[in-house]
């Protein structure tokens, strides 16, 4: 179809997402979207999410954290946010997604927010008296603790 | 603004990576609120030269027995920057909103929690913050949902009609569940709450360390009252 006339199409904005979770899960766009959508229709109901049109463009994950790009409405800016804030589970695994800036293009947006990051490494590293395996990010541990993790800090361990 | 949370063995977290994480997302603090089984000890001064960010040490009674809860509260009170007691029973919010000594009644709409206007008149007289809890409006899905933003909306019209002192949190049990100040006012303005209610809630728990850190001090006699320099030992 001929595309619209400028004055008629929808204005979007490019919201830079960080996700983090345990080292062990995995992010795809795929399951993101799905979980996005289920957020939005759950909070907004089918109209604002409709309304909000939460598209995930692009997703890059690994060992745990990683980072998305979502395309919202101009004017729906806000309840997207909420909609993002309320994605708690990806794949069965708890994550953690906080937006960390919007951009009026995606170019701008991937320039100023997105591209970060951290070298995750393994290790080993006593916590409560006991040999843990723990993913390091940094000052960032995640604590392999009888099948689930412990969220901790090299602080902890010193 | 403050957000408040569980740590281990309470929660998934420890002290230090829920600070360094609220940090990140632009909290000026957190406050422990771990259950009174479950307490967790750390280094305070430590975390916030670390992290750059206020860490209070709190407590979440947990009981449905008000002779147990009063005991708990007479033994916590001198020991804790902010003392809570969690709601969910009528008996217990009653006890709750009726105590001077307690700082927090929290999530009083749990199960068979409730609140009238006696309950949230009370909570004004006695200056017991009753807290809205964000926790389910971000993690719960369906009937338990509906459920609990119906209490939410119900506590938000007595609070806005009797002006009892309130607090906001997202209650999060593990660093993966804390959400961003601003992102909680996404969530808040979605479910009726203004901008404005979010942070004022979240922002109250900043006062109430304050105010209790002051009280804790060894200066501090009575409000108003405090020892000077002139009652120094010669």
């Amino acid at each position: 179809m001929k595309h619209l006339p400028k004055h008629l199409r929808p204005r979007w904005r490019y919201v830079a997402v960080g996700i983090e979770t345990w080292p062990d899960a995995e992010v795809t766009r795929r399951s993101f979207q799905r979980r996005l959508w289920f957020a939005a229709q759950n909070l907004l109901g089918d109209p604002g999410s409709a309304d909000a049109d939460l598209t995930v463009l692009s997703v890059s994950f690994a060992d745990g954290v990683g980072e998305a790009l979502v395309r919202v409405r101009r004017e729906h800016l806000e309840d997207a946010r909420a909609a993002i804030a309320c994605v708690h589970r990806i794949s069965r695994q708890p994550v953690r997604v906080t937006v960390r800036g919007v951009s009026g293009t995606v170019r701008a947006c991937e320039e100023k927010y997105l591209g970060r990051r951290t070298e995750v490494t393994d290790t080993s590293v006593v916590f409560e008296n006991a040999d843990r395996r723990a993913a390091a990010r940094g000052a960032l541990l995640d604590l392999r603790t009888d099948g689930s993790y412990t969220g901790a800090t090299r602080y902890d361990i010193e | 603004m403050y957000e408040t949370v569980h740590a281990t063995p309470d929660g998934q977290s420890t002290v230090s990576r829920f600070a360094a994480t609220a940090a990140a997302q632009g909290f000026d603090g957190v406050v422990v609120r771990n259950h009174q089984d479950a307490r967790t000890e750390f280094d305070a001064a430590a975390i916030r030269d670390a992290f750059g960010i206020d860490v209070v040490r709190g407590v979440e009674i947990r009981t449905d027995d008000r002779s147990r809860a009063s005991g708990y509260l007479g033994s916590f009170r001198s020991e804790y920057e902010v003392v809570m007691v969690r709601g969910g029973s009528r008996a217990i919010n009653r006890f709750a909103v009726e105590s001077d000594a307690v700082d927090v009644l929290a999530d009083p709409m749990r199960e068979d929690g409730d609140v009238n206007h006696v309950l949230a008149r009370a909570a004004r007289e006695h200056g017991v913050r009753l807290e809205f809890n964000l926790a389910p409006v971000l993690r719960a899905t369906g009937g338990r949902r509906v459920r609990a933003l119906q209490g939410l909306r119900k506590l938000r019209e007595l609070v806005e009609q009797y002006e009892p002192p309130y607090v906001v949190s997202g209650d999060p049990r593990s660093h993966l569940a804390l959400r961003a100040p601003r992102e909680l006012v996404a969530v808040g303005e979605a479910v009726g709450f203004t901008e404005e209610q979010i942070r004022t809630g979240l922002t109250e728990w900043r006062r109430l360390a304050e105010r209790n850190r002051e009280r804790l001090s060894d200066e501090f006699i009575a409000p108003g009252v405090e020892r000077g320099r002139y009652e120094e030992e010669r």
